[in-house]
């Protein structure tokens, strides 16, 4: 695992939600886990391919998500349309291209994907254990939980 | 109605924009952002293919590019854009704001770049700057 990337996902993506959803967004404590802790109703995947590979998740509950992106649209939203779920794809993307944008600026090169947003109960079933850094990211509007996966390409 | 050439001359035409995006919410909010600065009218596309396509039909004053989309990526849109039309004005907006990235786009033909997330008075002095380099060059190309 890439400690110091993790750190800087986990500082860009506090710093963007402070400018995104409001100063009092907070992250309490950060933990290593052996596999994602990812189970709530909304959840935003991006892939990280190149010179290091991962993957980050975003999870949380849906009226988490529905007031977060409730908070970007500047009008509140009555459910879990099409809208919201493009915000939470937004809002991750912006997190982790900026925290990309640092690394690739020390000189490793990531690329990530665009992010997919996944909405339902259990959904997904993890086969593998990926050592798995969790940082959960305390909004106003709820818990966001934020799961780091990166290692170098051997 | 029947206008006379003065009166046209005094019209003023509006700027017209396309906003090319994967994010229908990046779309929604750069959209509200352009309707909120006075004579401006903004399209959009929602990938690299669609965006080549509407600005060969629309020709817009101001292009606004996402570089991240499933496809035809956008540093790549960009340059295709460029080749047919080398004076078109494209800001980039992404969040993939690294030194590289930003090097590359603007080599592709983009005249400005904007870190996401992007706020109203940035984007309404990236417009103003972009708009008043095509303004000179125009210019010198009349001198």
């Amino acid at each position: 695992m890439r400690l110091d990337f993790v750190k800087i996902f986990v500082d860009s993506t506090a710093l963007m939600f402070r400018e995104l959803i409001g100063p009092t967004v907070d992250v309490p404590s950060i933990a290593m886990k052996p596999s994602p802790v990812a189970s709530r109703e909304v959840m935003a995947i991006i892939s990280l391919a190149g010179e290091a590979q991962g993957r980050v998740i975003f999870d949380m509950d849906l009226f988490t998500a529905v007031q977060l992106a409730g908070h970007m649209l500047g009008e509140p939203s009555p459910g879990m349309t099409p809208l919201v779920r493009s915000s939470i794809a937004e809002l991750a993307s912006m997190a982790i291209g900026r925290a990309i944008s640092r690394i690739n600026d020390c000189g490793t090169l990531i690329k990530m994907t665009p992010p997919t947003v996944i909405t339902g109960a259990n959904l997904i079933s993890y086969d593998q254990c990926f050592e798995t850094l969790v940082a959960p990211i305390a909004t106003a509007y709820g818990e966001v939980r934020v799961n780091i996966t990166i290692q170098d390409l051997d | 109605m029947h206008l006379s050439e003065e009166e046209l001359s005094m019209a003023k035409a509006p700027v017209t924009c396309l906003i090319v995006d994967d994010s229908a919410f990046m779309r929604f909010h750069l959209k509200r952002m352009m309707e909120s600065f006075e004579n401006v009218i903004a399209s959009e596309a929602a990938n690299g293919t669609e965006a080549i396509r509407e600005y060969g039909r629309l020709k817009p004053d101001i292009v606004l590019m996402d570089i991240v989309m499933p496809g035809l990526e956008g540093v790549e849109t960009v340059k295709r854009i460029c080749n047919e039309d080398p004076a078109a004005r494209v800001i980039m907006i992404s969040s993939l704001s690294y030194k590289e990235k930003v090097a590359e786009a603007i080599s592709a033909g983009a005249k400005c770049f904007l870190p996401k997330p992007v706020t109203t008075e940035e984007l309404r002095k990236a417009i103003e700057k972009v708009l008043s380099i095509a303004t000179e060059s125009r210019v010198g190309e009349l001198v």
